[in-house]
């Protein structure tokens, strides 16, 4: 008869894990990408939520994109296909640089600025 | 499946029941779960893209005037909002890289991420510190 558990495990003691923790449960991987994006989605909501005291409108467009961002993460397939899963990606990268440039506005047009050098 | 973290750390792609024909020769698409973290990875990058514009714009609108240096709090903002824009950018580059070795089979490519940023925030400090030191001293 076969040992049902490996040599050295006494009853009761924890069974062996895999190298990788992702062996486990290898189906979380596509739940854990999802909540990723909603972290994400949630960032730009802080962001524009943040803005919206100083600077309304940019906080507003900043808002607007954090819908849409949650939206993206509803779409994590692992069949999707690597055109769509790029374009969805350059999207998060042009919401960033959006954000960054609001920011860049904000800051030498808005409440911090116009700059001025003595 | 066993192991695929090891097939990862070699390049990644498999001709496992995940891979697809890419349609292009010698290249298969990775097992999904590497092209997902690699998807996670990329987020992550932008949610510290994202954390770094919010700073540099709380630096610029929040904080209170360095007393006799007017262009401090700009100094010390507006590179932490570029490095977002550079963070995010290089971000999606690493992420067409990473798929693409992964797809060829090739060794990972190593990010240059961390260093960019150790280096900017590095800088970023030694700037704080001499804003500080000029305001102290008029």
């Amino acid at each position: 008869m076969p040992p049902d558990r490996p040599e050295g495990h006494p009853a009761g003691a924890a069974p062996e894990l895999p190298d990788d923790p992702e062996d486990l449960a290898p189906g979380t991987a596509a739940e854990r990408t999802r909540l990723a994006w909603e972290r994400t989605a949630i960032g730009f909501g802080a962001v524009g939520l943040a803005m919206l005291r100083r600077e309304p409108v940019a906080g507003l467009l900043v808002l607007a994109v954090a819908p849409l961002i949650w939206a993206l993460g509803r779409y994590v397939s692992a069949r999707a296909r690597p055109e769509a899963r790029s374009r969805r990606l350059l999207l998060v990268t042009v919401g960033v640089t959006g954000v960054a440039v609001l920011a860049l506005i904000a800051a030498f047009l808005g409440h911090g600025g116009p700059v001025r050098l003595r | 499946m066993g192991a695929p973290g090891h097939r990862a750390a070699r390049g990644g792609a498999t001709s496992n029941s995940d891979g697809q024909r890419n349609g292009v020769s010698g290249e298969v698409e990775p097992d999904v779960r590497f092209t997902l973290a690699n998807e996670r990875t990329f987020l992550a990058w932008n949610r510290t893209a994202l954390a770094l514009v919010v700073a540099g714009l709380g630096i610029v609108q929040l904080l209170p005037p360095f007393p006799g240096v007017p262009w401090g709090r700009h100094v010390l903002g507006v590179p932490l909002i570029v490095l977002g824009a550079v963070v995010s950018v290089t971000a999606y580059l690493e992420w067409r890289r990473t798929q693409a070795a992964m797809r060829r089979s090739e060794p990972i490519p190593q990010s240059v991420l961390p260093r960019i940023l150790v280096a900017t925030i590095t800088g970023i400090a030694a700037l704080s510190a001499v804003v500080l030191l000029v305001s102290a001293a008029r």
